[in-house]
């Protein structure tokens, strides 16, 4: 029996460690970001004091606070949109007219074009979105604690943490949304550059409000090097144009717009679609030293001139 | 009978007398602590000295705390080990309760150590009156990094801070402007932080000049012109690639050929660098056409641009 022993207590050992490694990772997602609180903060106050202080002042461990609420100490797949209504109440600010830009499949692209808020609000550029751009997070029913070891994504609960407030987010975004506004949509995109479902469709569009709009502008823009599988009048786009008119606004479709395109061209600046056609004098290129040998030549010509003249003077 | 009538009433007299004189003497004495109360309680207010730049960012601590988990956590976790309360204790230890205009390089030395990190070669970007341009495009490319892009220009960029003898030790009314003291809290840290990001320097370096600007592109009292060249360690530098960018549409004060470009090149080159210059670097200005996309110089050749 003795013998059987020891193999046995290895193996059920073995199978305990394993058991518990699935117990500690409950969901698929990755866990909540570190040091979330101070970056929280930190994000509102850069936000106040340096990005946007025409905002005004807000309270931001208020923010935190109001933010953290939304949803800790619940089941982590059922957190609402209407959760982060104290959150959005206390981050809201106006968004400027005509400055609003709406995206899809473009992320980076829209960060970099909108410039930090200077020449377009996306919604990472409002306080509301800056605050938590690029972060994840999620609690834990019956608990006060972060999740740090994992969340659940989409696929396992709609409802969770991240994705509600996000639609939450958007909703307000796209309601105090004003004047022209303007959507980025991506061409190459697999299954087309108007998703459906998605943000725009499903929490954007059926928040704005029309009699605040002037006009809706919708920007096609290939990759540089992808696939041009949707444009303006095709496939999903021209379901995006139609819904929109038959919804009463004003519609325009522009494909590659040149702006976004130098931008795309910034990756990949000697492919055919990105030269331009410059009127400047040709660039310098290639290695220069300083003039100091040129001024020494002439120094040399001009003295050896000068003494042959005299030479021939005397003479 | 009369001469006590008399007596009694020049007592009275007396006594009223003396009331009002006691009452005026009150109501003075009320006055006086009066005035002095109020305006003592406006001295109370730290007697902080006075200068002509704005004052310590408010929120100073959250801000640069944020940013630096901001960094490391979110943008950089390869440099998960630093420790970001350090890192906001040796800042603030540096100029906390100092004379803003007494402040050395030792004084940043811990911070500068905690906080510094390898540059990877041929990344390092240095720029002069070219920041809006040179910011964007290294948002845009990731190839490259500028000071700012590193943890310690991230923490520091567009901030201020500055202290003062007296409580609470930090200034928030007003700093020190670098024409009123040049060893003040913000010249001190950038001089040093650059110095550093030179040293750090390997393989090729670039360096973004502006072509229109007044007064040539490179100015020897520039912090690229008075520290980082100097900075720079000709064994692990091997080469300097200029990039000299004119506004479009702008005023092509300078090129490659040009005065103050032809003093950095000797510079550079007593120094044992190899140096290329270009002008208008191509992938900078695909950027500068973003904001001016129907510009002469911006138009693309492509065959299905639309007829302008």
């Amino acid at each position: 029996m003795m013998n059987h022993f020891f193999p046995l207590l290895f193996v059920s050992v073995l199978c305990m460690n394993s058991f518990s490694g699935v117990q500690g990772r409950k969901w698929k997602g990755e866990g909540t970001t570190q040091n979330l609180e101070s970056i929280v903060t930190g994000r509102c106050y850069d936000y106040i004091r340096i990005l946007n202080p025409a905002v005004g002042e807000k309270n931001c461990s208020q923010i935190w606070e109001a933010f953290k609420n939304a949803f800790i100490n619940k089941d982590p797949c059922n957190i609402l949109p209407g959760d982060y209504e104290l959150f959005i109440n206390l981050t809201f600010h106006t968004i400027p007219p005509n400055k609003s830009l709406f995206w899809e499949n473009n992320q980076l692209l829209v960060n970099r074009f909108a410039d930090r808020g200077r020449r377009y609000m996306a919604l990472a550029d409002t306080l509301f979105g800056f605050i938590g751009d690029f972060l994840n997070w999620c609690g834990q029913a019956d608990s006060p604690g972060l999740d740090y070891e994992s969340c659940p994504t989409v696929m396992e609960c709609e409802n969770n943490a991240v994705e509600s407030f996000w639609r939450m987010a958007s909703s307000i975004y796209a309601r105090h949304s004003s004047g022209v506004i303007h959507v980025l949509l991506n061409g190459s995109a697999d299954g087309g550059a108007y998703p459906q479902p998605g943000f725009f469709a499903d929490y954007e569009i059926p928040n704005l409000q029309k009699d605040k709009i002037s006009q809706i502008v919708i920007w096609v823009v290939d990759d540089i090097e992808g696939p041009d599988i949707d444009s303006c009048g095709a496939h999903s786009v021209k379901t995006l144009e139609t819904r929109l008119t038959t919804l009463g606004y004003d519609v325009a479709c522009t494909d590659n717009d040149k702006s976004v395109m130098f931008l795309l061209c910034l990756d990949n600046p000697d492919h055919s679609k990105c030269a331009v056609a410059s009127s400047a004098p040709a660039a310098q290129r290639g290695p220069i030293s300083s003039d100091r040998g040129g001024s020494w030549n002439k120094l040399m010509f001009v003295s050896f001139a000068g003494f042959l003249f005299r030479f021939a003077l005397v003479y | 009978m009369p001469l006590q009538q008399g007596s009694a009433r020049m007592r009275q007299r007396t006594v009223l007398l003396v009331g009002i004189v006691v009452l005026l003497a009150a109501l003075v004495l009320a006055v006086v602590l009066a005035s002095l109360l109020t305006h003592g309680r406006h001295e109370v207010s730290p007697k902080m000295l006075k200068w002509k730049d704005r004052g310590t960012t408010k929120n100073l601590q959250e801000v640069v705390l944020g940013r630096c988990y901001n960094y490391i956590t979110a943008q950089h976790p390869e440099l998960g080990d630093k420790d970001c309360l350090k890192i906001w204790e040796s800042l603030k230890d540096a100029f906390i309760y100092k004379n803003p205009c007494n402040i050395t390089p030792e004084d940043y030395q811990p911070l500068m150590e905690l906080a510094s990190h390898p540059i990877p070669c041929n990344k390092s970007l240095f720029w002069s009156r070219t920041g809006d341009l040179v910011h964007r495009y290294t948002k845009s490319n990731q190839n490259f990094l500028t000071l700012e892009d590193t943890l310690l220009g991230y923490m520091a960029d567009r901030i201020s801070w500055c202290g003062d003898p007296s409580a609470p030790g930090i200034n928030y009314e007003s700093c020190p402007k670098r024409n009123e003291c040049e060893s003040n809290p913000g010249s001190v840290f950038w001089k040093m932080a650059s110095k550093m990001f030179a040293e750090a320097a390997c393989g090729v370096v670039q360096v973004m000049l502006n072509g229109s600007a007044e007064a040539g592109a490179f100015r020897s009292s520039s912090i690229f012109g008075s520290v980082e060249i100097f900075n720079l360690d000709p064994d692990k530098v091997s080469e300097v690639h200029i990039w000299l960018m004119q506004d479009i549409g702008g005023p092509q004060s300078e090129s490659c050929s040009g005065h103050s470009i032809q003093r950095l090149v000797s510079i550079l080159e007593e120094r044992n660098f190899k140096i290329i210059c270009e002008d208008n670097y191509r992938p900078v200005q695909l950027l500068q056409c973003v904001h001016n996309p129907d510009h002469a110089d911006c138009r693309l050749c492509t065959n299905s641009t639309a007829i302008p």
